[in-house]
């Protein structure tokens, strides 16, 4: 299976890896942006991942946000990703099936309400940014869910807010 | 011996109770409120009861409640833990008038000594030093002046009215305090309609050392030492460790010898802790006490092999302490983290939520006392502490290294935890130099944050080999209804077959 992986991290800023994983007997062969690594990976725990990369051990820690972005710990160090299976992404992006109805906007994390992207009242497209929350010191566009209309906003530019408090209402 | 304990709190403290009093074959009664019907004290208790709403006032803060929870189960004692109830002389009380033990001080030594003002009056009437200074306005600038020449500079002026620092002036030599005086006072007189101030010397960068008290029901009162609570945020402890990088043997003698005058004269009985700040000379002033087990008990407890809750038991069902203790020298040495449900990266914001996984550091010098365990959701009701983490070692720089190691091994997934600032703490060379005082972790946080760290090669790889590896495998377990970890091996279940032929 072949993956993008959109990675953002404090030390490496943003990047975009491709990961395929094949399986091979009981494990996977693993090439990283088309080159072959030497990489044993297994899933140790739920959410718990053991990687030795050329002997090198890592252990990461998945944590799935509520906006589809996931968390990875590797001891210090965290990474923001986004998966994309190039296959079955374009029917999830650009398919048929969008949320009907009145929307409420939540805050996928606890984190800082920088800037509002719109106006009430404002007609905004599925996919357009509403409100930008900064969280771990990354600022993350919050987006659309649906083409409608901008009912009502509940946060003000500086609030801090808690994960899954209501940013905003789109119908 | 007490055959039953209401235990009247919550969280990591209500599970260190808990298991003190299995290891002494007490049996034990928890209490929670609606949110904590899930938390971890609950699930270790004996007995377990509702005391009402999430809201502190109307559960672990009902001394009724408490008692009728008390009274119905059979306890013969109550230990209160820290914080809610702990110092609220009302417990005690009612726990006497219901003929119930208080596994703590007697209600007249927590008044005599608990408030600011009571225990610096108490402190001056035993010779015990506090900060020089006049609690009395001074009227007469010249008198203010020579009172501060008297005293050395700095000194620092306060409004009597005073707070958040209006009104305050310090004034660093003789030479600005007439110009100090004039504008503390119209400072005050501006915020406060009164331009009365009173006079302080001023302490540069002074340490927070404490002294651990115990005094039994029998007169015997006997100091364990002391811990070092320097680093603190905004004047909460996050790192304790004992003994303290700068105190001396004859200056933990000296202030060992003034707290137990103060617990004397206070009439003390059980564990309580007297607060002092230690200059740069390591002169020390009193600070406040506190009438009940500390946080950071467990540093004590690691350089002296003494459980102090055992003790605190102990000393509430009448028993004396031996005479042997008076000699108690530490051995070692023992540093604590706190670990808060709360985000560094983001203002200390508080993340309570559901935790989905976790791994507690073991091995070597390494003691985790702890209210949490995976899978259960933090209630944001209640304050964020998670765990206390506790190494100790033959030396300072082995309990660094060793709390270092545990902070690496310890994984929170789900809600974000304060870790990272363990980390950045216990790698400045101020710290690991011992160079720390209470104003230092706010000094720190206000500098630039050093450059991240960039992770060894190959880190970023393994993060988005994992990133894939975890999405085909959320897809497996989603469409078998089981993770592929857990089918059975065909090796194991023919290794099970041949056990079971071969049982006759």
């Amino acid at each position: 299976m072949k993956f993008d992986v959109h990675l953002q991290s404090v030390a490496l800023g943003a990047r975009t890896r491709v990961v395929e994983l094949e399986r091979q007997g009981s494990g996977y062969s693993v090439k990283i942006d088309g080159v072959p690594v030497n990489a044993d990976a297994m899933q140790i725990a739920p959410n718990t991942i053991s990687v030795l990369l050329d002997g090198q051990a890592f252990e990461v820690h998945v944590t799935p946000s509520l906006d589809g972005t996931i968390k990875l710990q590797s001891g210090p160090h965290e990474f923001m990703a986004e998966l994309r299976d190039p296959r079955a992404w374009q029917g999830r992006k650009h398919g048929a099936s969008e949320v009907e109805g009145r929307q409420q906007i939540l805050a996928p994390m606890p984190g800082k309400v920088i800037r509002l992207l719109v106006n009430v009242g404002d007609e905004v497209e599925a996919g357009q940014g509403l409100v930008v929350v900064e969280a771990m010191k990354m600022q993350n566009e919050i987006r659309s869910p649906k083409t409608g209309k901008v009912e009502r906003l509940q946060v003000k530019e500086g609030q801090a807010v808690n994960a899954g408090e209501v940013l905003c209402v789109v119908v | 011996m007490f055959q039953k304990i209401l235990i009247a709190n919550r969280g990591e403290i209500a599970v260190r109770i808990l298991r003190a009093c299995r290891e002494m074959g007490i049996r034990t009664v928890g209490v929670f409120s609606e949110v904590d019907r899930n938390a971890l004290h609950v699930r270790l208790a004996d007995e377990a009861y509702a005391i009402g709403p999430a809201a502190s006032r109307e559960s672990y803060l009902r001394i009724d409640k408490l008692i009728d929870v008390a009274k119905k189960t059979g306890c013969d004692a109550v230990h209160p833990g820290y914080g809610f109830l702990a110092e609220n002389p009302g417990l005690p009380r009612a726990c006497s008038d219901g003929g119930i033990t208080f596994i703590g001080p007697p209600p007249e030594a927590m008044e005599a000594m608990g408030s600011k003002t009571a225990g610096k009056q108490l402190a001056r009437r035993s010779d015990v030093p506090t900060v020089p200074g006049t609690d009395d306005p001074i009227e007469n600038p010249e008198e203010a002046q020579s009172l501060a020449r008297t005293m050395g500079y700095p000194v620092v002026l306060k409004a009597i009215a005073g707070g958040g620092g209006k009104g305050m002036r310090v004034v660093p030599n003789d030479a600005a305090f007439p110009a100090a005086w004039r504008d503390a006072a119209s400072e005050a007189m501006n915020a406060f309609g009164d331009p009365r101030v009173f006079l302080e010397k001023y302490l540069i960068g002074p340490r927070h050392v404490e002294i651990q008290v115990f005094a039994d029901a029998h007169g015997r009162v006997v100091s364990l030492g002391e811990r070092e609570c320097s680093v603190q945020r905004r004047h909460q402890k996050v790192v304790e460790e004992a003994p303290s990088p700068v105190v001396t043997p004859e200056l933990r003698r000296k202030m060992g010898e003034a707290a137990v005058r103060l617990a004397r004269a206070g009439g003390y009985v059980n564990a309580g802790t007297v607060e002092f700040l230690v200059d740069a000379k390591l002169n020390f002033y009193f600070l406040e006490v506190n009438t009940r087990l500390q946080v950071e008990h467990p540093v004590t407890e690691q350089v002296t092999g003494l459980d102090l809750v055992k003790l605190q038991i102990a000393i509430a069902a009448g028993h004396r302490l031996p005479f042997a203790w008076e000699s108690i020298t530490p051995r070692g040495h023992a540093m604590e983290v706190r670990l808060y449900a709360e985000d560094p990266d983001n203002n200390f914001f508080p993340s309570p939520g559901h935790i989905l996984s976790r791994h507690a550091p073991t091995g070597p010098g390494i003691r985790l006392d702890e209210g949490v365990y995976e899978g259960y959701t933090v209630p944001m009701e209640y304050d964020p502490l998670l765990s206390k983490l506790i190494a100790w070692g033959n030396s300072r720089e082995e309990t660094i290294a060793r709390l270092r190691r545990a902070l690496d091994e310890y994984t929170i997934t789900g809600i974000r935890t304060n870790v990272s600032l363990f980390r950045r703490i216990l790698t400045e060379p101020e710290f690991l130099r011992g160079e720390i005082h209470t104003k230092w972790l706010d000094e720190l946080l206000a500098r630039p944050r050093p450059p991240a760290v960039a992770p060894r090669a190959g880190t970023e790889e393994a993060a988005v080999i994992a990133a894939a590896l975890w999405h085909i495998e959320q897809d497996r377990t989603a469409s078998d209804g089981q993770p592929a970890a857990q089918t059975p091996s065909r090796w194991k279940m023919q290794g099970r077959r041949e056990q079971v032929d071969r049982t006759p």
